[in-house]
């Protein structure tokens, strides 16, 4: 990065992994699924989000609604469309959504103002995107939800609670060695 | 973790704190990392951005440390344009950090002239740029910058330029009474003054006095707008609002100061230690340097930002104890003015923002402050005649100062919403008791702020609730449960309760509240799908209103629905009712109930219906208000999700910017009551910003360079309609609000025999007047906005952009603007809005998972 663009501290609305370094990367590249969405991120060039207008919001319970959603996110500007993500199989929501702005600058904003700020109690994370579009899946867990709640072995009630992996290796043992072992 | 305490090498090296956490590996096979020497560069540039941060550490030491070792790294290239670069950014985004820079730059002189002559035209250069591009906060901390070291310059230093800039606000003030950039200059040339007299430079009092006599006539006469950016509001009867313009009371704390032989005694002066040593004085006897040229051109632009005056506000201003201090102090505005700089300047990191705000009392003299955190009974114990200013409160009152900034402050609200969550999330103990005493102030006021200052307060109070659990002791505001609903307390808790069911849901909110306040929640309020009213036999078209719902669930053709809509209006006819009112409520309240699960659903509702939809508008003005009446009434209990409704179906035009209007404020006006429901301004408030945001976006098309000349007269017509129908539409707000604010509207007094009834009346009235304000104050900054913005020269085409922070301003010039007619716009946006439901209603979405 040309030493023009350094600020004296760091910018919150850039992307979240793309401009940081190998060396950083390694660092905060803690479970599966953010390694993913990271590699993705190398393979495209700069540009997709130089303009980018939507973000994605991760983190959500899957009980918030599009209406606490807009709440929130209009702050930031008008929204153009909101799209929630659903489980493949449920058809209900899976914990994250995408937001559209109608400006770049709107969507900049809100990485800086609202980004890892609370939504229905919850830390949310947002992260500029190139743009939804019909048909584009990611990480898809055998369940059908996010990877992230696939192995998760923390109890998340906002989330359906444990991980479903998690949660079928413990039915299972139940079911093996009986109720409360 | 306890034996790892005994591992031997813990604890030392650099790199403990990382092995520390790491307690399971008791073998860590991964090979040892090399050790890493810090290149100096990069030591050195920590050093400097973490300047006076401390409070432990002598700040003096940290700027003789850093100067020495600037000096004796000078054939370090990598050093010196390092810090080159860092001087100039460091002053526009930590201006509270910019009198230690200073003193770095002035320490280093001594021992290397010719790195400070360097440093002098890097700065010149910034400062020439800033001012030549009109941006004036940036030119007022480069001026600081140089204000601080002027005891580097020969002759008269930084007075020669605040000279010229002085000429030219008088140009500027005695061209038009309006302007407002006069005032922005003689602002920068007054904290200039306070700086340089701070500074280690002597003998510039006469220049000082002088100068301060001149600028006294321009920043003690009362600005033309002053009013119009006063944050509380003044109706008949109330006492002459006391608010006062912060540029006059600025220059009379200099002229007092003056006479106090410039003590200025917050300001801190990091270089005194090294001057006031035993031995000659190395500053004094140090080279000086002729002051930068900067050149101020002849016209100066507006620049980026509108200006407009400045009144000092201050949430903390009527405690028995100074918590902050008072406008009578010049310590105030010194304060003030360096906080918002920062807050304002970085917007795009929040965290360091708050940081910053927390550690405002390292970066003026010691013991301006009391220590942080102390509580507020304590205070009064405190001995004698030192102040009793807690930093906490001088840094929350500073945000709160620019949310509450009129008309605007310089980023969106939420920023400063932001701002203040991350400051109570550092040091909650210490910043949690300080926005209590905020709220209660602004709530004990909020019959006398400004209406928009009282969303705006609403707005932030359920928003930062959202972020804290939803905890406040509501139990002290029980005695104003029974306030009559136009009451603007009751007003305000029914709304923020409103507004915090919006963030969360209803059954959540009910439980953060004490038992007097659950009646303000009714059942019907946590119900996800409202009651469709056709669904009870005893409705009006109970019958035809089901199966319209049925066959919009079905996604039937409207052919379907077109005969139960003319039974509808047949019948209506029979019983002397408007037919089509009657059918449009049947049809829209079925849009609604169908698609009440989100709004996703009912957009894909309306998206199927909208033909019959957009032409109900041109039928029956009456029958597009019926649209209103049926989303708000389906929605009565959440008027939120009505507001955001309508907001769409604006976008689709299947209402009229008019029709809203109309519907509020003539249709719904209800002898005024409905100006005390918060949903009501917040209909009308969203609809006029689409309106105006329309106008400026023709404007900004029109600014674009290079434009043909037959594409400039088609945006010149758009914008003379769009301008005339803004104008129109403001003229409308105002004529029915004339009526409720003077109290002409007869059935205001016809209220109930009840003894509340004058009370009632009178505080009906007194909305009446502060919407007004409201709307009167927009129209005016919308004209104003649009003037300047035609006035400044056209810009030059194909100008490379610079690699620099770029404005919010410049960055929606670049949006590109349809031409197309704002019907068409309408249509465009809805398309794309193309809500995601499949063919059997249910959500369809993006199916898939994780993209985390």
């Amino acid at each position: 990065m040309a030493t023009t663009m350094l600020t004296t501290v760091e910018r919150l609305d850039k992307p979240s992994a793309y401009y940081l370094g190998r060396n950083k990367k390694r660092k905060f590249d803690r479970d599966r699924d953010e390694r993913e969405s990271k590699d993705r991120r190398e393979e495209e060039p700069a540009d997709p989000l130089k303009d980018a207008t939507t973000l994605y919001v991760g983190n959500l319970s899957f009980y918030t609604t599009e209406e606490q959603i807009h709440e929130l996110f209009a702050k930031c500007g008008e929204i153009k469309r909101l799209v929630m993500g659903l489980d493949r199989y449920q058809k209900t929501p899976c914990g994250f959504c995408f937001v559209e702005y109608y400006t770049h600058q709107d969507a900049l904003d809100c990485m800086k103002y609202i980004g890892g700020t609370k939504l229905d109690e919850r830390i949310i994370r947002t992260d500029l995107d190139p743009g939804f579009q019909e048909g584009r899946q990611y990480g898809r867990g055998k369940s059908g939800g996010q990877v992230r709640d696939e192995y998760r072995d923390e109890y998340d009630p906002g989330r359906g609670g444990f991980g479903r992996a998690v949660e079928m290796e413990r039915i299972k043992e139940e079911e093996e060695y009986g109720r409360g072992r | 973790m306890a034996d790892y305490e005994r591992r031997p090498r813990g604890g030392r090296g650099f790199n403990s704190r990382k092995r520390r956490y790491r307690d399971d590996d008791e073998y860590d096979r991964r090979p040892q990392r090399r050790r890493y020497e810090e290149p100096l560069a990069v030591t050195l540039r920590k050093q400097i951005l973490s300047i006076a941060e401390s409070p432990v550490r002598k700040v003096e030491e940290d700027v003789s440390n850093i100067a020495k070792t600037l000096a004796a790294n000078y054939f370090d290239t990598d050093i010196t344009a390092g810090f080159l670069h860092l001087v100039v950014q460091m002053t526009i985004e930590q201006p509270l950090k910019i009198p230690f820079i200073a003193a770095v730059v002035l320490v280093l002189n001594p021992q290397k002239p010719e790195f400070a002559a360097e440093i002098l035209k890097s700065i010149g250069h910034a400062t020439q740029k800033h001012i030549e591009a009109g941006n004036w906060r940036e030119v007022k901390l480069f001026l600081r910058f140089l204000a601080c070291i002027q005891g580097l310059f020969e002759g008269n230093g930084v007075f020669a330029l605040l000279e010229d800039l002085f000429s030219r606000a008088v140009d500027l003030q005695t061209a038009s009474s309006e302007d407002s950039l006069g005032l922005e200059l003689v602002k920068i040339i007054l904290y200039t003054i306070a700086y340089t007299m701070a500074s280690s430079a002597t003998g510039l009092e006469n220049d000082a006095t002088q100068l301060l006599d001149k600028t006294d006539i321009i920043a003690s006469t009362p600005h033309i707008l002053e009013n119009l950016v006063d944050p509380f509001y003044t109706g008949a009867g109330d006492e002459p609002s006391t608010t006062q313009s912060a540029l006059e009371l600025f220059q009379k704390h200099l002229q007092e100061e003056a006479k106090q032989a410039w003590e200025l005694s917050c300001l801190p002066r990091p270089w005194k230690s090294v001057a006031g040593s035993d031995e000659e004085d190395p500053l004094a006897s140090a080279q000086k340097h002729p002051f930068p040229t900067i050149v101020v051109p002849e016209t100066l632009a507006i620049g980026p930002r509108s200006i407009y005056p400045d009144v000092y506000f201050s949430v903390y201003s009527d405690q028995d104890i100074e918590t902050v201090p008072p406008a009578s102090d010049i310590t105030a505005f010194l304060v003030r003015d360096t906080l918002t700089d920062t807050i304002n300047g970085l917007d795009f990191n929040r965290n360091a923002t708050a940081k910053f705000l927390i550690e405002v009392d390292c970066y003026f003299a010691p013991n301006t402050f009391v220590r942080r955190a102390t509580p507020f009974d304590k205070l009064r114990d405190l001995a004698g005649d030192r102040p009793t200013w807690k930093p906490e409160d001088v840094a929350v009152d500073a945000a709160f100062s620019q949310l509450f900034q009129l008309p605007a402050p310089e980023h969106k609200l939420v920023y400063y919403h932001s701002v203040l969550t991350e400051a109570c999330k550092i040091a909650p103990a210490a910043i949690a008791p300080s926005l209590g005493r905020a709220i209660r102030f602004l709530y004990r006021s909020v019959e006398k702020l400004d209406l928009e200052l009282a969303h705006r307060f609403l707005d932030w109070f359920a928003h930062h609730l959202s972020n804290f659990g939803f905890t406040w002791k509501w139990t002290e505001w029980v005695g104003d449960i029974d306030l009559p609903d136009v009451h603007p307390k009751k007003s305000f808790m029914s709304a923020a309760l409103d507004k915090e069911i919006r963030l969360s849901f209803a059954q959540r909110i009910k439980g953060t509240l004490p038992e007097p306040y659950q009646a303000l929640i009714p059942e019907a309020k946590a119900k996800d799908t409202p009651d469709f009213k056709y669904a009870d036999d005893k409705t009006p078209f109970s019958s035809q209103g089901i199966q319209i719902s049925q066959l919009i669930r079905r996604k039937a053709p409207d052919a379907e629905i077109a005969p139960l809509l003319q039974e509808i209006e047949q019948e209506a006819a029979a019983h002397n009712l408007d037919p089509l009112l009657a059918s449009t409520d049947a049809y829209v309240t079925s849009i609604c109930y169908v698609g009440s699960k989100s709004l996703s659903h009912v957009l894909s509702c309306i998206e199927r219906c909208k033909d019959r939809l957009l032409s109900l508008g041109p039928a029956s003005p009456a029958a597009r208000r019926q649209i209103i009446t049926s989303v708000m009434g389906y929605w009565t209990n959440q008027p939120g999700v009505g507001v955001n409704i309508v907001d769409k179906l604006l976008n689709y035009t299947i209402l009229s910017p008019a029709s809203v209007v109309e519907w509020a404020l003539i249709d719904n006006v209800a002898r005024g009551t409905i100006l005390a429901k918060a949903y009501a301004y917040e209909m009308i408030s969203v609809t006029m910003t689409k309106v105006t945001k329309r106008v400026r976006q023709i404007v900004e098309a029109m600014r674009r360079p290079g434009l043909p000349e037959e594409q400039m007269a088609m945006l010149q017509d758009t914008l003379e309609r769009e301008r005339g129908d803004m104008q129109r539409l403001f003229g409308m707000i105002e004529d029915c609000l004339v009526g409720v604010a003077e109290g002409s509207n007869d059935e205001v007094m016809e209220s109930d025999d009840n003894t509340g009834g004058e009370e009632e009346a009178r505080l009906v009235k007194r909305w009446g007047g502060r919407w007004m304000r409201v709307f009167q104050r927009r129209y005016a900054v919308e004209e104003s906005w649009i003037r300047e913005e035609l006035a400044k020269p056209l810009p030059v085409p194909a100008e490379e952009p610079e690699a620099e922070e770029p404005e919010a301003e410049e960055q929606e010039k670049d949006e590109e603007v349809k031409m197309e007619d704002i019907e068409e716009r309408g249509e465009k946006r809805v398309r794309r809005e193309n809500p995601l439901v499949d063919t059997n209603g249910a959500m369809q979405g993006l199916e898939s998972d994780g993209v985390e």
